[in-house]
């Protein structure tokens, strides 16, 4: 006992040890939690069914499509749309990688464990943005590839190497990303499933369609600005309007959104108790 | 004891007992659990002012239209266009009503009181049915009410209830609504999650209308797309899209989806764990 009190440092333990088993004990509650991979895998299901049966229906219904139709047909948005049904599902895993811990009682062992909990909350969201990065990216190229494939002539089709395509492709994966840490935030923010889901989907998909029923200018401007409407700029083809965001201006407006998040989620995780 | 119990009680309660007993019983689980009533009344506020809300936008954006936009004006499109949104709502709270009971495990100590499974879920149908035909006609109503006088307050056409039509579409309305709690309630039985009952819903409602809405409407889509639960439920009041089912089918529609989901409920009610 005292042998083992003297090789421990009397001043604590340095900051790269604390970091790595933090980090470790994250991933093993990302991993081992049945919901992740599960809902990863339905994200996958989605993202790649969705491909194939929208390139599908647009190839099949080519034919009987109009003129103006098929000029602002964007071949990309085609085969990346799953991401709309797949970000319901990325937000959730966000939301329950920290309400999951609330609702369980583990994030009390948590933070007795380790009550650095900006550490807590900085290693959760690093663990949680490589891992739905790396797997949405890869969902996102393997739609495109099975998109296109399916979208022959005279369908409107693209090659990965055409003017802005790649862009758009790999923001897919980045979108899906950013939507699950907001999602990982605003569990924090709120702390139980329920309330946190709600908000998240208010926010990505009530409000869009919500002010497209308001016809005034002003309410069509501030669509643009919305979370989702901003951020998936960057996984559509370059849109001409008058107030369109461009894909990576877009992109940072969503990016804002997280950040503004991620600040409130770390003063509250620090002041509030578990 | 033993004596005042076989005098006094019947050995084995009749099925009218017990399903009072259970209605009871779910009749306190609706009233007292915080987050439903505190949906519902948020349901019907944030309906009705969102519903005005578009009213007073058109009233303002009404001379910016030409004379085509003027004659297509519909005021009662406009005024109940606000379900497509709230519907979400109302599958919501049916999902709410049962995963709320897995997600606290108060659901183990239901099915102990009441072992008849099929009972408790016909009592929370029962229920959530009434309430939500309940809060929905007063919704609807209310809106209609508010956001006619909005529209003819500003000089814009307007309908009252005795015109044609208006009734049977406000009626649709209602049905739809109240549909939309019963598969929320069947949905959550079958989820038993909140996370996955949430997503369900709110890909069944918002967003796979819109991907499918998107895709060509060639021979094959008019199959397929207005059978889908929103659509089906859309026409019910009244949106005019091309190729929707009119009222009768679109009810039989709806009320397949009602008997398809209730017997898949009753079915993995009664073979799952809790």
């Amino acid at each position: 006992m005292s042998t083992h009190a003297a090789r421990v440092p009397r001043a604590g333990i340095s900051l790269q040890v604390r970091l790595r088993a933090t980090a470790r004990s994250e991933w093993v509650k990302f991993r081992s939690v049945r919901s992740a991979p599960a809902t990863l895998l339905a994200a996958a299901l989605f993202v790649l069914v969705g491909a194939i049966l929208m390139a599908t229906g647009y190839r099949n219904g080519w034919a009987t499509m109009s003129q103006s139709e098929r000029t602002s047909f964007d071949p990309v948005y085609t085969s990346l749309s799953g991401i709309e049904l797949a970000q319901l599902l990325v937000g959730a895993l966000g939301v329950m990688t920290v309400t999951g811990e609330y609702a369980s009682g583990l994030i009390r062992g948590t933070f007795i464990a380790t009550p650095q909990r900006a550490q807590v909350l900085a290693i959760k969201a690093l663990i949680f943005t490589v891992a739905a990065w790396v797997v949405c990216t890869a969902l996102s190229f393997g739609a495109f590839f099975i998109g296109q494939s399916v979208l022959t002539s005279p369908a409107k089709h693209v090659a990965i190497g055409d003017p802005g395509v790649l862009t758009a492709v790999f923001g897919g994966g980045l979108y899906l990303t950013l939507v699950g840490l907001l999602s990982l935030f605003i569990g924090v923010l709120l702390r139980r499933t329920a309330a946190a889901l709600i908000a998240l989907f208010v926010l990505l998909l009530i409000l869009p369609v919500a002010a497209a029923m308001l016809p005034s200018k002003f309410s069509s401007n501030l669509a643009e600005f919305l979370p989702s409407n901003a951020g998936g700029q960057i996984w559509k083809l370059p849109q001409s309007g008058a107030y369109a965001l461009s894909p990576w201006q877009g992109f940072g407006v969503l990016a804002a959104y997280v950040a503004v998040t991620a600040l409130a989620a770390f003063v509250l995780i620090r002041r509030r108790d578990v | 004891m033993t004596q005042a119990t076989d005098a006094g009680l019947p050995r084995t309660p009749t099925p009218v007992l017990r399903a009072r007993a259970a209605m009871g019983a779910e009749w306190i689980k609706l009233r007292s659990l915080r987050s439903i009533p505190v949906t519902l009344a948020v349901t019907v506020v944030l309906c009705i002012a969102f519903a005005d809300n578009v009213c007073s936008n058109n009233v303002a954006n009404y001379p910016t239209l030409g004379a085509a936009g003027k004659a297509a004006f519909d005021p009662l499109f406009v005024n109940l266009n606000f379900v497509q949104v709230g519907v979400i709502f109302f599958g919501v709270l049916g999902a709410l009503m049962v995963t709320n009971e897995y997600g606290n495990g108060l659901i183990r100590a239901t099915f102990t009181a009441t072992p008849q499974r099929v009972l408790v879920l016909a009592a929370k149908t029962g229920l959530l049915g009434l309430v939500a035909f309940l809060a929905s006609s007063v919704t609807i109503l209310v809106a209609f009410l508010t956001g006619q006088a909005v529209l003819s307050s500003g000089h814009l056409p307007s309908v009252s209830l005795g015109a044609p039509g208006v009734a049977g579409h406000l009626f649709g309305a209602i049905c739809y609504l109240t549909a939309a709690g019963l598969i929320g309630v069947f949905i959550g039985v079958l989820a038993r999650s909140t996370a996955i009952a949430f997503t369900s819903v709110f890909g069944l409602f918002l967003v796979l209308p819109i991907l499918v809405d998107k895709l060509p409407h060639n021979a094959a889509w008019k199959h397929a797309g207005p059978y889908l639960p929103s659509n089906a439920g859309d026409s019910l009041w009244g949106m005019r899209v091309q190729d929707f089912l009119g009222t009768t089918g679109a009810a039989l529609t709806l009320a397949a989806y009602l008997v398809v989901l209730g017997a898949a409920a009753v079915v993995s009610l009664r073979s799952r764990d809790v």
